[in-house]
């Protein structure tokens, strides 16, 4: 079964016309940026410096004070959707693998927000920028999207999302939404990449990844543990104690990305790959209609 | 320490699998995740602290080589030198008498008690020693030889059933003793009640190691029980029967009769402490059957509280009286129950089989075959002649020890005439007058035997004395040569000896002399023939036992005596035995020796070797569910 289907696509536009007609402007499209421009919404003012455009000036102000003063509005412009897709070989695990979601639940995002008139980047990576997707806008590019994300794989090596962070943040000068779509299986941390996010003005949200098999292991005994993503192996002798011990270290993980999320404002989503896209994506978006 | 069954090391070899098991088994399951980072974070918690963790699957291999070297040890069956010098040789004789089947308190018999003994010998026997087992019940019986094999001696033991017979205790000591050859390392254990004479001095004995099992027990019980037909009515019949209270204190109960179920009397017992009363009972029945008695109280030994015997049916005899007419004679044998009259003119060329002919004073010069009773012989036969007529003949002699003239007085009867007689054959006087002139005489052939009175009826007073009817009937008896008087019920544990009747002559002609013998739990064995005679037994049941030509014809009722269409023979069989209804037990006699008790836990070494083994196993599954659940 193909990952985009006729399926896909009709369960796709139901969600585009559910988020239209309800959480409008809610989650990502149609809002402002935080950058002052040429908008017609008055923000506030400034001192006039020599150069300045004089049709700013507010003269109003000149007449009453005898002060030159710039006035400055809000500058209206597309909201940039950066949509980060981790492609490392840990994103393959899981029944089902847990990239097809993630693929799917970017295809959906993108879907929506190109459907409100924003422009879309996809960047693939693991431990750099394996591929992307450049700036588009417009539903036509869906298509196309969706054949670039079919063409990815989760075999990108292992997750370094602090060297990634690093590399996208050049890539992408403009300031947006950046989706971050993940397991955040990073053995250095996940903290850093997000936190170079952050410092350099986009607005993390990030939508983690697991299957119940790495929430709950069920394996016990003598057993050899494969690392998919860096190929190490580790010789365990699984008890019962064990398992508890990894629930319980699993559990602090995921609290510990609420709790990092919580912190700085990002958004967060946690989910396994039991749900459905077009869940997660209406969960989502109930999610954000509720702050 | 030497090996049974040294070649069992070749399984030894079975270690190099297991350490090849091993190998492959420690190559561990591999299992692809997204990451261990967080397995490591769990196994920097919980670094094994002590060695045995790291060393635990060794452990496992090391617990599998001991677990099969344990086993393989086992099946070379190991034993002590010492066991093979000290073997010990057993012969156990187990009371299993009528006695032995009273209850104790807990309700088990004393058999069960024995029983249970007997196996917790058997168990502790060494590998190297052999017992034997003798049941004593009735007549000895080694039910199982001088071996080792323990499950052999249980199976035996546990066919070993009580008997109702009585204690031959002393009688299967010496079978013992013929077992054992060697005092050395010998014993003869013996597990009885004590009921019996010369326990104590059996139980002193060398070589002999005594064990009393069972508690006192108050008991009633038939100890006699016997039916004869009358000797002086042919329809009446006696009963003796005899019961004995053998308890301390006095019993009153109620003995019902019945002859083939039918109730016949009921008796009210009052037995004074340690009283044995003895009564004999008169009943009238032509008929025969199983006559039974039932004591109605329940106590601990059931096998005495019913006896039954057996009461020869009265069979109509064929009587042909040719006669001119004698009213006397006449009425005397239509008097007789048993005697089926027929009356003629003249002599009958045939007699019905079984009859007899009563001649009188009507002879043909030849006297017929079969068996003939003259009475007043007129003329001369081809058996005597006749000289004339004895006036006022005296009885001088009488033979008093033949049947023909039981109960008879002949010397105080008035005859004013008879016969005088000279006999052509040999003959038997019963009666002679003083002349030596026989007066009542039996003559013995191969054809019949012939019986003469001389004496003239119609005159003297004969008729009219109660010695004729008497001498008739011991007339008809010794011509039916006394069959169905009696039938003795044998007493439990003994053998009997019986001429069979003719028809089971026959029978057992057509089955190569062979007879077959029901019990009365239906087991049926078969019986040799020889002459017309059989011995049959010991008996070791009461009850009623039957002897019949086919294995199908034991389902005859013990009832239907002689209206069975096939022949049988039926012997009632009792316990009849004082001492095996004496319940009280003698004093306690004091075992000189211990019984068998077995060295090193009384089992084999092999066995612990495998209770060894199966430690390790358990041990082995904790350290595997340790793995998993620690």
């Amino acid at each position: 079964m193909a990952l985009f289907d006729n399926d896909f696509l009709t369960r796709l536009e139901y969600l585009s016309i559910v988020s239209r007609k309800v959480f409008r402007g809610q989650l990502m499209a149609q809002r402002r940026t935080k950058q002052l421009g040429g908008g017609i919404e008055f923000a506030d003012h400034r001192q006039y410096t020599p150069g300045d455009d004089f049709r700013y000036l507010d003269w109003n102000l000149y007449a009453r004070h005898d002060e030159l003063l710039l006035k400055r509005f809000q500058e209206e412009e597309d909201l940039h959707v950066y949509l980060l897709l981790d492609c490392s070989r840990s994103m393959s695990t899981g029944e089902p693998p847990k990239f097809d979601l993630a693929r799917q639940v970017t295809a959906a995002l993108a879907y929506i927000a190109l459907a409100d008139l924003d422009r879309i980047s996809v960047y693939a990576f693991a431990n750099g920028v394996l591929n992307h997707f450049p700036l588009t806008r417009g539903k036509a590019r869906i298509l196309s999207l969706m054949q670039f994300l079919e063409s990815l794989d989760a075999d990108g090596g292992a997750t370094d999302m602090a060297q990634f962070a690093e590399e996208f943040v050049i890539r992408a000068p403009r300031r947006g939404l950046a989706l971050v779509l993940s397991d955040l299986y990073d053995p250095a941390g996940y903290r850093v990449g997000l936190d170079v996010l952050r410092h350099h003005k986009y607005e993390p949200h990030i939508v983690q990844f697991h299957h119940s098999a790495e929430a709950n292991p069920k394996m016990l005994g003598d057993v050899e543990l494969q690392d998919v993503e860096n190929g190490d192996f580790r010789k365990l002798t699984v008890t019962e104690s064990h398992l508890r011990s990894y629930r319980d270290v699993f559990q602090a993980f995921l609290t510990s990305v609420t709790e990092y999320c919580s912190a700085y404002g990002i958004g967060c989503t946690i989910t396994d790959t039991n749900v459905t896209f077009d869940q997660l994506v209406l969960g989502m978006m109930r999610a954000a209609g509720t702050k | 320490m030497s090996f049974s069954n040294p070649a069992a090391f070749l399984w030894a070899l079975l270690a190099v699998p297991v350490v090849i098991f091993y190998i492959l088994k420690i190559r561990m399951r591999r299992i692809p995740v997204s990451t261990v980072m967080f397995w490591e974070q769990v196994y920097d918690e919980k670094q094994p602290r002590s060695v045995w963790q790291k060393l635990r699957h060794v452990a496992s291999l090391l617990l599998q080589l001991l677990f099969l070297g344990l086993l393989v040890a086992a099946v070379a069956d190991p034993f002590f030198d010492s066991d093979v010098r000290e073997q010990r040789r057993v012969v156990v004789v187990l009371d299993t008498s009528a006695s032995m089947q009273a209850r104790s308190e807990d309700g088990n018999t004393c058999l069960a008690a024995a029983k249970t003994q007997i196996r917790r010998m058997v168990r502790a026997l060494k590998p190297q020693d052999e017992m034997a087992l003798i049941v004593a019940g009735g007549r000895p019986q080694v039910v199982c030889g001088l071996t080792g094999h323990q499950r052999t001696l249980h199976v035996h033991l546990d066919e070993a059933a009580s008997t109702d017979g009585p204690t031959r205790v002393v009688e299967a000591v010496e079978l013992g003793r013929r077992l054992l050859t060697d005092a050395r390392n010998e014993q003869i254990v013996v597990i009885s009640d004590g009921r019996f004479a010369g326990a104590a001095e059996l139980a002193a004995e060398d070589q002999v190691v005594w064990s009393q099992v069972g508690a006192s027990a108050a008991n009633v019980g038939i100890t006699r029980f016997q039916v004869r037909r009358s000797l002086l009515d042919p329809i009446t019949y006696q009963i003796l029967i005899e019961v004995g209270n053998f308890s301390d204190e006095s019993v009153e109960c109620s003995l019902d009769l019945r002859l083939g179920g039918k109730l016949l009397d009921v008796m009210p017992l009052k037995l004074g402490a340690g009283e044995i009363r003895a009564d004999v009972l008169e009943e009238t029945s032509v008929g025969g059957g199983v006559i039974s008695a039932q004591i109605q109280r329940e106590d601990e030994l059931a096998a005495d509280n019913s006896a039954r015997a057996i009461l020869p049916q009265r069979l109509k005899i064929p009587v042909t009286l040719v006669t001119a007419g004698n009213w006397f004679l006449q009425r005397v044998l239509e008097a007789n129950d048993v005697v089926e009259l027929t009356l003629v003119d003249e002599v009958p060329q045939n007699l019905p089989p079984g009859g007899i002919l009563v001649l009188d004073q009507v002879l043909p010069e030849q006297i017929p075959q079969g068996n003939v009773f003259v009475v007043q012989p007129m003329a001369a036969t081809d058996l005597w002649d006749v000289d004339g007529a004895l006036a006022q003949p005296l009885v001088d002699k009488q033979d008093r020890s033949s049947d023909l003239m039981r109960h008879i007085r002949l010397d105080n009867i008035l005859m004013p005439e008879a016969r005088k007689l000279t006999p052509k054959v040999d003959f038997t006087a019963l009666a002679e007058s003083i002349s030596g002139d026989p007066l009542y005489l039996q003559i013995p052939r191969t054809s019949g035997d012939v019986l003469v009175l001389s004496v003239n009826l119609d005159q003297g007073d004969l008729p009219l004395r109660t010695a004729f009817p008497i001498m008739l009937t011991n007339a008809l008896s010794w011509f039916a040569e006394g069959k169905g008087e009696l039938i003795p019920a044998v007493a439990c544990g003994d053998s009997t000896d019986r001429r069979l009747s003719a028809g089971l002559q026959q029978a057992a002609a057509e089955h190569n002399n062979q007879l077959v013998l029901t019990a009365p739990d239906q087991s049926q064995r078969n019986i040799q023939v020889l002459d017309g005679h059989c011995t049959i037994g010991p008996l070791q049941q009461t009850g009623i036992w039957k002897l019949t030509a086919d294995a199908g014809d034991d389902h005859i009722p013990n009832e239907e005596l002689s209206a069975a269409s096939a022949p049988a023979l039926r012997i009632a069989c009792n316990v009849a035995d004082p001492q095996e209804s004496d319940l009280r037990m003698p004093e306690a006699i004091k075992a000189r020796q211990k019984l068998l008790s077995a060295g090193f836990g009384g089992r084999p070494i092999w066995f612990y070797l495998v209770i060894a083994a199966f430690l390790l196993t358990m041990i082995e599954w904790l350290l595997f569910q340790r793995r998993w659940v620690s």
